[in-house]
């Protein structure tokens, strides 16, 4: 099988139960239901299929893996949807298809009824003008001319058939004039989608009304026996998706995405949108999560509304989206939001966190989850290429709560092992908190006399000249000292550097201030010469240790000017342990 | 058990009892086969969805069966493991006519395989390919091959085609069983002769 730890995983979610890759099926997912047809328990797939997008439309039934009805549909299906109409036993749903102007409604896979859209307002003008020609006042070209004028100014639009005679050729017109001069014109609008809406009762098995967006920016509420228009609801925009809930005797909302890139919120008690979203690019999908509504967007992201249209989250696709469809498992507690994306991957989100990946050989243009034959989780996939895909969630399958996405390690969630609090912890927390005053003066206090003494003591070398380095402006000097050797016999170097800028100076002295029992120096004094500035000297003198008693002592070393009787610097040299004589 | 019980034990009057799960997915037919397999005077006429499970019980020449005839709805199919370990044999029903859940059905059959309480032991497995009576049923032979069926190595098991509706197929999956059953306690009591 696959290799991937994440196919793995996918594998441990899905079972690919059948899947057709030559299905022949041109579909979306507005024009997929899954319905018992037959009231055996059993549920069936049924897709409009449009064919080439010209003709061969079909409405197709299938059962299990096999197809098992196909009947001729007139024009292109917009929308299908599977709903009760009556209470009668047994309980069949009867199938709406939505195509132009029309609702074909079968019922055991018979045609049942045809409901058609109320023509709109005819342009009077317009009406008057075909009046004239059917009488044979104007001729074809003059007939041409005031649909023309009638086009540019009216605010009624021009029916179809006017619309279609100013675009036919001159030698057309007399044929197409004689040929339509007789009937009344008539205005007509098209289904651009449809959706179902419990009539009273919430029930699984409740009658439905059917709900139908229209070109003409309006929303119908039909009843489900008599096919009459129960409410008329208007929009701003033409809607291109439809989500409906709640019951059209008590209480329900109908969310629609338009053309014109908002949602609009529709409710029971007004005709006009309660609330409306506007969106940053176009909606390409639509879906309900409970009482939230997820909407997925033409610049790749999927965003969650409440239902009054405030804004909850906002995910990142890796790819475009093609289609979306509602995860519903009412038995297991489960909701989520498929999305099918161009790069042949559907995703499910559970709100913002993707919960699992499914891969596919083709891209996916109509997702349908539900109740198929026998299984209730089952997953209908078309695809571009014409395939027919089903997969079943597996009964052990579980979804991680937590995002598959990359995010902040759980290491950085986990909590460190802090210690308890000690008796002698908080005791001291209380002390310092009665006394801070008194803790932070006694600490002032302590802090100013170690300044004190460290500034005493900082003067106090200054003085003497302790440093070995020379502070005086006049001979800025800088000595230092290196003893060499194990003993008895040591050499002792001292490095002297001139660090003024540009003067050198002369008459400098070195004298050597030790325990004449203890060492012998052979030049405990000499006269150092002129020092040019930045240069270091370097001066070699030799001590011996006389002592045999293995104990080391310090020898000072002074800097001196002629004339002057305190000394320019002065050095401590820590003599080392003469170890040669130690092991003699 | 009564001094008589033992006697007729001893003399082989008495049948050995045996414990079957019967096992599959919902609507392929368990119930319906082991009302066939009871004495006519003791079947039902109609055949509703089983709840939870029921235990029946049937005798064969040498042999008393009591069957746990589990449910196979989804939401139930997390109590099959429960009684894994009481079963010495196990009926696996598969609708032969239902393509699409025939993965199902073999995800189920691996589940149990793969189940600790099973998968060490050798449980006989009769498998009914079910529902030949329908049109578009697939034959044994397709069932067995979709269900991977070859790849039980480790236990005895035998597929056989049956009409549960009209009994046909089941006497021949029965007898096998039987056989599995026997061959399995004399082998046993064999080894605890052996062992004396």
């Amino acid at each position: 099988m696959s290799s991937g730890t994440e196919m793995n995983a996918e594998s441990s979610k899905w079972l690919d139960a059948h899947y057709d890759p030559v299905a022949n099926l041109y579909t979306f997912s507005s024009c997929i239901d899954l319905a018992d047809l037959n009231g055996d328990g059993e549920n069936r797939l049924v897709i409009g299929d449009l064919g080439t997008g010209s003709s061969n439309m079909k409405l197709k039934v299938y059962r299990g893996t096999a197809l098992m009805n196909e009947s001729t549909l007139l024009d292109l299906p917009t929308g299908l949807v599977s709903f009760l109409m009556d209470l009668h036993e047994p309980r069949i749903p009867a199938i709406a298809v939505a195509s132009g102007p029309f609702i074909y409604v079968y019922k055991n896979l018979r045609p049942y009824f045809k409901f058609t859209l109320p023509s709109l307002e005819i342009n009077a003008l317009e009406q008057d003008v075909w009046q004239q020609a059917r009488e044979g006042q104007i001729d074809p070209l003059a007939l041409k001319e005031l649909l023309e004028g009638i086009r540019d100014t009216a605010d009624v639009p021009l029916s179809v058939r006017s619309l279609r005679y100013l675009g036919l050729e001159t030698q057309d017109m007399e044929e197409f004039v004689s040929l339509h001069k007789q009937q009344p014109i008539r205005r007509q609008t098209v289904i651009t989608c449809i959706g179902t809406l419990k009539k009273s009762s919430a029930d699984e098995d409740g009658v439905s009304c059917l709900v139908i967006g229209t070109e003409s920016n309006d929303v119908y509420i039909l009843d489900p026996e008599a096919f009459t228009i129960l409410s008329k609801l208007s929009l701003p925009s033409a809607p291109t998706m439809m989500d409906v809930t709640g019951q059209f005797d008590v209480e329900f909302r109908i969310t629609v995405a338009c053309r014109n890139g908002n949602i609009y919120i529709l409710r029971r008690e007004s005709s006009k949108p309660k609330y409306c979203i506007e969106l940053s690019s176009h909606p390409v999908g639509l879906v309900r999560v409970g009482k939230n509504v997820v909407v997925g967007c033409a610049e790749e992201r999927l965003y969650g509304f409440t239902q009054k249209g405030k804004k909850l989250w906002t995910a990142q696709l890796p790819a475009p989206i093609t289609t979306m469809a509602t995860m519903d498992l009412p038995t297991r507690g489960f909701q989520a939001v498929l999305v099918g994306l161009a790069n042949c991957e559907v995703h499910l989100y559970r709100d913002k966190n993707l919960v699992s990946t499914i891969k596919s050989p083709d891209v996916v243009t109509g997702l349908r989850f539900g109740r198929y034959g026998r299984e209730d989780g089952a997953l209908v996939m078309t695809t571009k290429g014409g395939g027919l895909a089903v997969k079943i969630l597996k009964r052990t399958a579980a979804f991680d709560e937590r995002d598959a996405a990359p995010g902040p390690p759980p290491a950085q969630s986990v909590r460190l092992n802090v210690p308890k609090k000690t008796k002698l912890y908080v005791d001291q927390t209380l002390r310092e908190r009665e006394h801070a005053t008194a803790m932070h003066r006694a600490f002032q206090m302590d802090l100013s006399r170690v300044r004190l003494a460290a500034a005493q003591a900082y003067v106090r070398a200054l003085e003497a000249s302790l440093t070995p380095m020379s502070a005086n402006p006049a001979a800025p000097l800088k000595l230092n000292a290196v003893v060499q050797g194990l003993g008895p016999a040591f050499k002792l170097t001292l490095n002297v550097q001139n660090t003024a800028a540009s003067r050198p100076i002369l008459n400098l002295t070195v004298s050597f201030l030790y325990d004449g029992g203890l060492y012998s120096m052979r030049t405990p004094y000499f006269r150092i010469p002129l020092l040019v500035p930045g240069l270091v000297y370097p001066f070699e003198t030799l001590v011996e240790c006389t002592s045999d008693k293995g104990i080391s002592d310090v020898i000072k070393v002074f800097v001196l000017h002629d004339g002057k009787t305190a000394p320019l610097l002065t050095a401590h040299i820590n003599m080392p342990v003469s170890e040669g004589l130690a092991l003699e | 058990m009564g001094l008589f019980d033992k006697l007729a034990g001893w003399l082989g009057l008495k049948k050995k009892e045996v414990n079957v799960l019967c096992l599959g997915l919902d609507n392929s037919g368990k119930t319906t086969i082991i009302n066939k397999l009871k004495p006519s005077n003791a079947q039902t006429q109609d055949i509703v969805p089983t709840i939870g499970f029921n235990i029946e019980k049937f005798k064969t020449s040498s042999l008393s069966f009591t069957v746990f005839d589990m449910s196979g709805q989804g939401r139930y199919r997390n109590l099959w493991e429960h009684y894994y370990k009481e079963g010495q044999a196990i009926i696996f029903v598969i609708d032969s006519a239902d393509k699409l859940r025939m993965v199902v059905a073999k995800e189920e059959l691996d589940t149990l395989l793969n189940h600790p309480d099973v998968k060490h032991r050798r449980v006989p497995i009769l498998f009914f390919a079910n529902k030949m009576d329908v049109r578009e049923a697939l034959s044994s032979v397709k069932v067995s091959q979709l269900l991977c069926l070859e790849n039980i190595k480790d236990k005895p098991w035998h597929i056989c085609a049956s009409d549960a509706l009209r009994g046909e197929g089941l006497p021949e999956g029965v007898d096998w069983l039987q056989g599995r059953v026997v061959n399995s306690i004399v082998l046993k009591s064999k080894s605890i002769v052996s062992l004396h």
